[in-house]
């Protein structure tokens, strides 16, 4: 290392001291609207704004599970999410070795046509999505309904495209597609044909080969698919506020945004201890997904 | 070349294990699109007359669309949110994070987690806590934080309600922003930086003619990411305004849900998202071919 003139050490240390006065303001910034949501979950008169509490408690936890329904909330957003990740990390795992790996004609137009896929905001398909979901439930309900008459309505519960599981599952799953099945490209991309190969020659089938080289090799990847699918998804707003209306279905959003909404009776304990319920599984995911974030975003299109 | 039997049915398999996956994208994503495009020539609606026979009324919706002043403002606050959140706060905050973060500091690796955290959190969740910090009255976090300088308070969201889901988006996206352009100033080689220090540049001389030259190609990828994921934003600010008041926060993607959601016009709720879509797609063309993804 060289001997720096005396004049660039000044230099240095002030421009350190700019780095550190800039840095805190910023996450002064970023952290202040967490603090009223922490302290007002454990505070037992909670208020709409930020206070120290006279006393803790946990009863604010405590009754979003008594009094209000967050259990079957927390359930049905686990379940929803949780499927639709695992059918994402199945499908793009399977997908993103196709795209990877074959050499055919439609190999281009269709990592394309993803790419772009991700640049579609999902309010402005809404409209049409519903319609079809409409369409296809009607048709499911007409062909059950003989069937299985006044039992219908329960089945399509876990079934249905509108106000159903089933729906909801496959729409989340689909919208989260296109980012795992790039990301899966790119890290089969990345893994060298000689294993497959290897194992190709001593005759093993398609099956074989994908459940005994592929899926250990790809389990990197497929935690990163995996985790962008869940954040994404755990996030979203918009889609169960639009294909949900059963109260036994409502995921945690839902349940959030409209406990808010009944204006006369909020409880701000309650409110704030379902937020961070909900906030805890994102922020986690979030810390897991942290090491994959930079390939990601300046690999392909954001997340 | 003739290809062998394996290799076509080793295609075959490939092309066998995408299906689903090319199923589910056909479905809820192309098919919705195109059948957008056909909406937005009908009089569809969610509940009335019109919801039992459809039908084609040509441009009607789109003339409608040109003398809706809702719609010219559902436009213009949506700009006023892409440029003020994604092109100039995110920027901005997220180049000097970037900027700063390049330095070794003592808790380098608080700061960044810190900024982000506000990424993590759910839309619906950073709406709500967005609540209480504008709130009326002199409880709220920032009237007490500006009375703390000495300036008057307001009720945030009723009186700034466009500066304030700015600031909430900025708060928002800092992370993507810094993560980017972290990526973009990594690729500068250090030695350049060396060589002009040694001819005598100041660190503005060398932030003006070496790190923002070099840095364009990052700078106008992420102008284009970020825009189009602004354009999207739907649960954040619903959550915080539902457009409101007036109409002064209602984003292209509010007015398009209270059309079609609130309003019932299924049809013309169909052409203001046709619009939606092909300036999204647009942007997305114009990243693809600027980034020269590699495929």
């Amino acid at each position: 290392m060289s001997v720096a003139p005396p004049g660039e050490s000044a230099n240095r240390g002030r421009a350190d001291l700019m780095a550190y006065a800039s840095l805190s303001l910023i996450s002064i910034f970023c952290a202040i609207p967490f603090f009223w949501l922490l302290i007002a979950s454990f505070d037992g008169n909670a208020q709409l704004f930020l206070r120290w509490p006279e006393t803790w408690t946990f009863a604010n936890y405590l009754r979003v599970f008594t009094k209000e329904d967050g259990a079957k909330w927390l359930f049905n957003s686990l379940f929803v999410v949780g499927s639709a990740t695992v059918l994402v990390m199945v499908l793009s795992g399977l997908g993103g070795y196709a795209l990877s790996r074959t050499r055919a004609w439609w190999k281009l137009p269709f990592l394309y046509a993803i790419l772009l896929i991700r640049v579609l905001p999902s309010t402005a398909l809404i409209v049409p999505l519903y319609k079809f979901l409409l369409t296809l439930n009607n048709a499911e309900g007409a062909l059950l309904r003989p069937i299985f008459g006044g039992a219908t309505r329960d089945i399509m519960r876990w079934t249905g495209f509108i106000d159903g599981y089933l729906g909801l599952i496959l729409v989340l799953a689909t919208m989260q597609l296109p980012l795992s099945l790039w990301i899966m490209k790119t890290f089969f991309d990345g893994l060298p044909r000689d294993y497959e190969e290897a194992a190709l020659m001593d005759g093993a089938t398609m099956i074989q080969r994908i459940r005994r080289v592929l899926v250990p090799l790809a389990l990197p990847g497929l935690a990163a698919s995996g985790l962008f699918a869940f954040m994404s998804a755990w996030g979203d707003f918009l889609l169960p506020l639009i294909l949900l209306s059963s109260p036994e279905l409502q995921t945690l959003p839902l349940g959030l945004f409209r406990a808010f909404l009944r204006i006369n009776e909020i409880d701000y304990g309650l409110l704030t201890a379902l937020a961070f319920i909900y906030l805890v599984p994102a922020v986690v995911a979030f810390g897991f997904a942290r090491r994959f974030l930079v390939q990601t975003f300046s690999g392909g299109v954001k997340g | 070349m003739a290809k062998t039997l394996q290799e076509r049915r080793a295609e075959r398999q490939l092309m066998i294990v995408l299906l689903p996956s090319l199923l589910l994208l056909v479905a809820f994503v192309i098919y919705p699109a195109i059948y957008s495009v056909y909406l937005s020539f009908t009089n569809e609606a969610l509940t009335g007359a019109a919801a039992r026979a459809p039908r084609l009324i040509g441009s009607r919706n789109y003339m409608r669309l040109f003398g809706d002043a809702k719609f010219w403002n559902a436009l213009f606050v949506t700009f006023v949110f892409v440029l003020g959140s994604a092109i100039i706060g995110q920027f901005v905050l997220g180049l000097v994070s970037a900027l700063a973060l390049r330095r070794r500091l003592v808790f380098r690796s608080l700061f960044s987690s810190i900024i982000l955290l506000p990424n993590a959190a759910p839309e619906v969740v950073a709406g709500f806590m967005w609540i209480s910090m504008l709130a009326g009255g002199d409880h709220a976090t920032l009237s007490r934080i500006v009375s703390f300088f000495g300036l008057p308070t307001a009720d945030w969201l009723q009186v700034f309600p466009l500066t304030m889901i700015i600031v909430v988006n900025t708060w928002r996206g800092i992370a993507t922003a810094m993560i980017l352009l972290t990526a973009g100033l990594s690729t500068i080689p250090q030695e350049i930086y060396e060589a002009a220090r040694m001819d005598g540049a100041t660190p503005a001389q060398m932030f003006r003619r070496i790190t923002v030259p070099l840095m364009m190609p990052t700078i106008l990828l992420y102008m284009l990411i970020s825009t189009v994921s602004t354009i999207a934003v739907f649960g954040l600010v619903y959550a915080l305004t539902r457009g409101g008041p007036g109409g002064a926060t209602e984003l292209i993607s509010i007015y398009i849900y209270n059309q079609s959601f609130t309003a019932y016009q299924l049809g013309y709720g169909a052409a203001v998202a046709v619009i939606t879509l092909l300036v999204s797609l647009v942007l997305g063309i114009a990243y693809v071919r600027a980034a020269k993804v590699e495929i």
